[in-house]
């Protein structure tokens, strides 16, 4: 997913009022994928949700010491997000790769078993109970069960993190946060030792 | 896995160029510090730790671009992304084998023939993998990025 574009950037222009561009394009980069991504056959949009939680992430990681305290804490809330998308991902990525792998073994399997058969009129059944991977289908089947069981339970979680964060006013609150400004880290650590 | 540095002392009235050099700087020499021995595919987490830390780069590069001059920080930034993709299909393999591994650990017994010929195809395209991640290695080596990074840092606006 490309991100959106941030205009007016100026080399020269104070960090903060940089970054509070950049975090306010993030945000609304990630909110765009809501209500698509709640929709649990929306594979496509909870990746990209997931892209647009780790750009936020990563800029709030740097820049949060320019702003109010939240946006630490957005920070690390973009991260559970982006971590649980993530195991999502990787459910969706693993379970095609599974079903692919069984087709692969049923054509080797059919293969062997056609040129076991040699010039038969017909194919004798006893030669199918010895292919070589029967062991493997039943074990791979299951793992698809799994792994679709995994996808929907961490999907539930996902929806309820998102709901929680809402509740929260994660939105909210990083855009009072991206308004503040905070001291300069040598003003901080005097007021530290006063 | 390592996490990236803090930077700390980043002050939000420092000009936003300034700060780019010194954010790309740090999360470069984090690409350079991890990127020891992970083609051993025994222990998964050096090429993770290596991978992240190119993410958090090419991220950083991608925030910051306006600070640098265009042409080079397309070039730097298109090496980097190559470099994380060979990393990224290595990893992937790596997160997906550790994961039936452990599944295989709980499964029935008669359901692990199937975890563990998905494994042994698994390990066939992480070779492959290793061996594209060592190109993007030596290609990296080849066309100088760690120089061109510190030069690119040194030109920032």
């Amino acid at each position: 997913m490309k991100a959106r574009r941030v205009s007016k950037l100026d080399p020269q222009a104070p960090l903060a009022d940089m970054a509070e561009r950049i975090v306010r394009v993030r945000l609304d980069e990630l909110y765009s994928f809501v209500p698509r991504a709640l929709a649990p056959t929306e594979h496509g949009a909870q990746h990209d949700m997931r892209i647009a939680a780790k750009r936020l992430r990563y800029v709030l990681e740097v820049t949060a010491p320019c702003f109010g305290s939240y946006a630490a804490t957005a920070a690390k809330r973009a991260r559970q997000l982006q971590d649980i998308l993530g195991e999502v991902h990787d459910c969706d990525v693993l379970l095609p790769e599974v079903q692919a792998h069984i087709v692969r073994l049923r054509a080797r399997d059919a293969a062997t078993v056609r040129a076991r058969a040699g010039d038969a009129g017909d194919l004798d059944p006893a030669l199918t109970t010895r292919a070589p991977h029967r062991a493997a289908y039943r074990g791979l089947e299951v793992l698809c069960v799994h792994l679709q069981a995994r996808r929907q339970l961490l999907f539930e979680r996902f929806v309820e993190r998102w709901a929680s964060l809402q509740r929260a006013g994660l939105r909210r609150r990083l855009e009072q946060a991206l308004a503040e400004r905070a001291a300069s880290p040598q003003a901080a650590q005097l007021a530290g030792t006063r | 896995m390592a996490s990236a540095r803090d930077i700390t002392d980043l002050d939000g009235r420092e000009p936003f160029g300034a700060a780019a050099a010194r954010v790309v700087a740090i999360r470069a020499q984090e690409v350079w510090d991890h990127s020891h021995d992970v083609q051993d595919t025994g222990d998964i987490e050096r090429v993770h730790d290596m991978r992240v830390a190119t993410r958090r780069l090419r991220a950083m590069l991608e925030v910051f671009a306006p600070c640098f001059p265009a042409k080079a920080h397309r070039d730097v930034l298109r090496d980097v992304k190559d470099l994380a993709d060979a990393l990224g299909r290595r990893r992937d393999l790596d997160v997906q084998i550790d994961l039936l591994r452990s599944y295989g650990e709980q499964a029935a017994s008669a359901d692990r023939r199937g975890v563990e010929s998905l494994v042994e195809h698994f390990r066939e395209v992480q070779a492959a993998g290793n061996a594209d991640l060592a190109q993007a290695l030596d290609e990296v080596k080849r066309r100088d990025l760690r120089a061109r990074l510190t030069a690119l840092v040194e030109a920032a606006a």
